[in-house]
């Protein structure tokens, strides 16, 4: 024995583990468990009388029939799964780097040029997270309808003024897409940039790199990890919108697959394939969830 | 000699120095006009239009499009369609308001805590519920709003839909923000302060109350601004495991009728209203981060700032 | 029995497989100022933590004043810590912070103003009581940090590097104050160190640490002229350690050793060792004269480099084998009759050259050890690599 029975630091233990409790037994209960409840869901079948799917709970009892009729959507004939899965990686991932090329420069300029006015920047470009969603969608709901201020601009300098924007423009969306989540986009990379030592980037000076060069082979290597880290925060949670969509267009043609979960999740006896397709997307995220993960984790227990 | 652009050297006779002729555009410390530029851009399209639409919330007319006149009858007066007077409206914002207030009073506490015993108790189980916790902050909200609703109607329907079954969502939700935000403080402020009061006497306990949670202030009162200011927003698991449409808060009503149904300017109006409530949060919560660091001396706008944020 | 009185009894601590801590035991007297002293990763500062509490020993006890209090929480111990990061409550003013232990106490609040007042003028600090923390230079934080252990009237005060954050010279101002306050208020100060110029001046006695054991403990006087091994020799000050071999063992007539091709006579040290061994000798005992003279323990060699150090001046001399030195010569005003390059004899005398048994590793192994991650300081830096 090693003579660990000190009464003391055990006790020590005991509190952080109850600490602890209520937030694990939360997480546990409200965001494991539910995803069991999914899977019994998806696994589960259908009660034809009510058109209510009915879950299956034994995990060794789990049918696939619901997985069957998902895949049939997806890449048989009339699939309309497949085009969504494919538009939703598509717009993501011009999103993705539209909002990158826009938010890094900003990032970079008010992390290490906005001297004395880098408050007030920094005011600006948080002020979007506390402005809601809905608000900033919104917002461009207005502007672009119909006889609103977009189309009016476009008509008074010669350009046809009566685009319905709204009605089921890809760009429209992808536009939504950025201009939601960029604010995140901007903040990690501001904080990531902003914690980049500045003397590494005199040193590359001193050695006879000229700005750019310093900036190509120094600064973006060295914000590597925040570009991905930012990447990650922005595009895993906008693989699962829908609401951009819904807003900005509501038009069949430019669906993601959120909206399709949320179709089969609405139409009736169609929750098990709901519940069938959530957890594709799930699995799909997963990788890059748990290298996110992983990372962070690593992260901060390396600072501890 | 050549001599420097723009600048008379006066040169001694001997030995002089020879000065390279410098490239008009290649002063090393200019500032970048450019970059700068590119940001105000920036900066202007993501707030002008957040400024139209709190500006149409104000219109005489109905239309979201065309101004017509100043008016505040979508907020107050004898109005049918106004906030103050429609049912419907009006219910919809004390809604959000006891959603925002539950879920703040109930997760920041649980999540302060969670933060603290997982950061102290080593081991395995503490290192997978960190990631478990981690990944309740990756995920896509509709993931986790498909499997709520299917978890209270399925397998614990005692949760019923509706306000309970939001809150416990948008509680699970945001367990995220207090638990990274003071984990994040807890390790910068490290063991010494509670071992310091321990050998001065203080229980394990005492230490927290007496010296831990006065340092970690700041980081909880960041965190309950933000998990408010989140919950006002929130909008997809709400949806999701909504009952009535009494259980309806401002975001999921502005939603459901962008394509019809209320006047357009009443919900620029709600918008607007839930955008008072953030801001109002917003500014406290900065106010207060300042006023709670001023005896600590890396704590500046800056900081401050980006710890409202969530940084 | 007069307060304070430790007793560590085979204390042991493992990380592990890192053995931090390895069987040790010592004894401080009360009122005693005891210095822990060692390089990084000795296991100094492990063995301060398991005295205050924040560690617990795996084996071994601790006793203070006849009591094990090896497995009391820290806050039960009759014990104080000064923290090597003064640790001040950022959001307490000075004199709560000073306050904060007293509160365990059941002193009335009266008591408490009048102890904290005290404790304040002890350190100098009085009428600082309302200042916070960010405040005060870091001086003045290390005296608060003192006050606050000390108003509590522990047996023991445990001290761990609080001179570290401080400038060379403030440093040496508060060597002496703390000094002072220790006999003042007659309380047991255990201190560690990595500094051996700090732990020679403040202690009554000293125990250098090397690798979680104690290599010497004895009067700062008695470890620095009588190290016991290589490493001790080393660690205090220069040492000037060679490679050499006993002639004649001491015992029936005086010890010789052999230093390449000259033999020299030893009369300090361990005079019985036999075969291979360690010479050392202090730089302020070698002599050097002109290269014609002669006369025992004398060999020659050549001056490679003088080093000008205010009062002092260094020399560094090679020796015909190949040996590197340093000598210490006071600066008199008088010059020196050598420069770099002159040629000179030089004489170690025999009642200077200390016998030390060889630990099986090289010279330059022993200065690493010795050095671990230190900054270097010229005045008590090792002989050049031989």
């Amino acid at each position: 024995m090693r003579g660990s029975s000190r009464t003391d630091h055990r006790r020590g233990r005991l509190l952080w583990i109850g600490l602890a409790a209520p937030g694990a037994i939360w997480l546990l209960v409200l965001f494991v468990l539910p995803f069991y409840a999914m899977l019994s869901v998806a696994g589960g079948g259908i009660n034809a009388f009510f058109q209510t799917s009915v879950p299956i709970w034994n995990p060794l009892h789990w049918s696939t029939a619901n997985l069957s009729m998902v895949w049939s959507n997806i890449v048989g004939s009339g699939a309309f799964i497949g085009p969504a899965m494919l538009r939703t990686l598509i717009y993501t991932g011009i999103a993705a780097l539209l909002s990158l090329a826009i938010a890094y420069p900003v990032a970079y300029f008010v992390s290490r040029y906005a001297g004395r006015r880098k408050a007030l920047y920094l005011v600006l470009l948080i002020a979007p997270f506390w402005v809601s969603y809905m608000m900033r969608m919104l917002a461009w709901i207005d502007l672009l309808q119909q006889g609103g201020f977009f189309n009016k601009a476009l008509s008074s300098v010669g350009l046809p003024g009566n685009t319905d924007w709204l009605g089921g423009k890809s760009v429209t969306v992808i536009l939504g897409l950025v201009y939601g989540y960029i604010p995140y986009l901007i903040l990690v990379l501001y904080a990531g940039l902003d914690r980049i030592d500045g003397s590494l980037l005199d040193a590359a000076r001193d050695l006879g790199l000229s700005r750019w060069r310093t900036f190509w082979r120094v600064t973006v290597p060295l914000s590597k990890p925040t570009i991905i880290a930012g990447t990650f925060i922005t595009v895993l949670p906008m693989i699962g919108d829908y609401y951009t969509n819904q807003l900005m267009s509501a038009a069949p043609g430019t669906t993601m697959i959120g909206n399709v979960i949320e179709g089969q999740l609405e139409a009736a006896g169609q929750t098990g394939q709901g519940a069938v397709l959530s957890l594709m997307l799930l699995i799909v995220l997963l990788i890059p969830m748990i290298y996110y993960v992983i990372s962070t984790a690593r992260a901060s227990r390396e600072y501890a | 000699m050549a001599s420097v652009i723009g600048e008379p050297v006066s040169a001694p006779a001997a030995g002089a120095v020879i000065e390279r002729r410098r490239r008009p555009l290649g002063n090393p410390w200019r500032r970048p006009w450019g970059l700068e530029g590119f940001t105000v851009l920036y900066i202007a399209w993501s707030i002008l239009p957040i400024a139209v639409a709190v500006l149409f919330s104000f219109n005489k007319g109905a239309s979201q499009a065309t101004w017509q006149g100043f008016s505040t009858k979508w907020y107050v007066g004898g109005w049918i369609q106004s906030v103050a007077n429609n049912p419907e409206l009006h219910q919809a914002v004390i809604q959000t308001l006891r959603l925002a207030g539950l879920t703040t009073v109930i997760c920041v506490p649980i999540g302060v805590a969670f933060a603290i015993g997982i950061d102290r108790w080593r081991g395995r189980t503490s290192g997978g519920l960190n990631i478990v916790m981690i990944f309740s902050f990756v995920i896509p909200e509709l993931l986790l709003a498909v499997a709520l609703f299917m978890l209270v109607t399925q397998l614990l329907t005692f949760i019923a839909l509706g306000t309970t079954a939001e809150v416990a969502g948008l509680v699970v939700w945001n367990l995220s923000w207090p638990a990274i935000i003071v984990r994040a403080r807890l390790v910068t402020i490290g063991k010494t302060y509670e071992e310091a009061a321990a050998d001065l006497g203080a229980s394990q306990l005492g230490a927290i109350r007496r010296v831990l949670m006065p340092m970690l202030m700041p980081a909880i009162f960041a965190s309950t601004v933000l998990v408010f200011a989140s919950t006002i927003d929130d909008f997809v698991i709400v949806e999701q495991v909504s009952s009535t449409a009494a259980t309806q808060p401002m975001s999921v009503l502005i939603y459901s009728n962008v394509h019809g149904g209320l006047q357009g300017p009443a919900l620029n109006a709600l918008a607007t209203i839930m955008l008072f409530f953030s801001l109002v949060v917003a500014v406290i919560g900065y106010v207060a981060y300042r006023w709670m660091t001023r005896g600590e001396r890396k704590a500046g706008a800056t900081e401050a700032l980006t710890s409202i944020a969530g940084m | 029995m007069p307060g304070g009185h430790v007793q560590l009894q085979s204390l042991t601590k493992r990380f592990d497989e890192v053995t931090a801590v390895d069987d040790i035991s010592l004894e401080i007297e009360g009122g005693e100022f005891f210095s822990l002293l060692g390089p990084s990763g000795c296991g100094k500062t492990t063995t301060l933590r398991m005295v205050a509490g924040f560690e617990p020993p795996t084996s071994g006890s601790i006793v203070l004043d006849g009591v094990n209090v090896a497995r009391l929480a820290p806050n039960r111990r009759n014990v104080n810590t000064v923290f090597q990061s003064y640790a001040l409550f950022p959001f307490l003013t000075v004199a709560e912070n000073v306050a904060f232990g007293l509160k365990y106490r059941s002193v009335s609040k009266a008591e408490i103003t009048t102890r904290v007042g005290e404790a304040l003028e002890l350190v100098q600090l009085a009428g600082y009581e309302k200042r916070r923390p960010n405040q005060l230079s870091g001086g003045q934080q290390q005296r608060v940090a003192l006050a606050r252990a000390l108003v509590l009237r522990p047996a023991v005060l445990l001290l761990d590097e609080p001179l570290g954050a401080l400038d060379a010279k403030l440093r040496r101002t508060l060597q002496v104050e703390l000094n002072a306050l220790q006999k003042q208020v007659g309380i047991t100060f255990l201190y560690v160190t990595h500094d051996q110029e700090e732990a020679l001046t403040m202690s009554d006695r000293l125990a250098v640490m090397n690798r979680g054991k104690i290599a010497q403990l004895g009067t700062p006087e008695q470890v620095y002229s009588e190290p016991t091994d290589a490493y001790v020799a080393d660690f205090l000050g220069v040492s000037n350690l060679m490679d050499a071999t006993v002639e004649t063992s001491g015992g029936a007539g005086p010890c010789r050793v052999r230093l390449g091709e000259f033999v020299l006579g030893a009369e300090a040290g361990d005079l019985r060792a036999t075969g291979k061994v360690k010479l050392a000798i202090r730089p302020e005992r070698i002599h050097l004269h002109p290269h014609e003279s002669t006369g025992a323990n004398q060999m020659p060699g050549m001056v490679e480099r003088l080093v000008f150090l205010g009062s002092t001046t260094q020399i560094f001399v090679r020796l015909a084998n190949g040996a590197a030195l340093q000598a210490l010569e006071r600066n008199d005003g008088k010059g020196l009759p050598y420069s770099q390059g002159t040629p000179v004899r030089i004489e170690l005398p025999a009642d200077a050259l200390r016998v030390l048994p060889d630990p099986g590793v090289g010279v330059s192994e022993i200065h690493e050890e010795t050095l671990g991650d230190l900054p270097l300081d010229l005045a008590t830096s090792a002989a050049p690599h031989s």
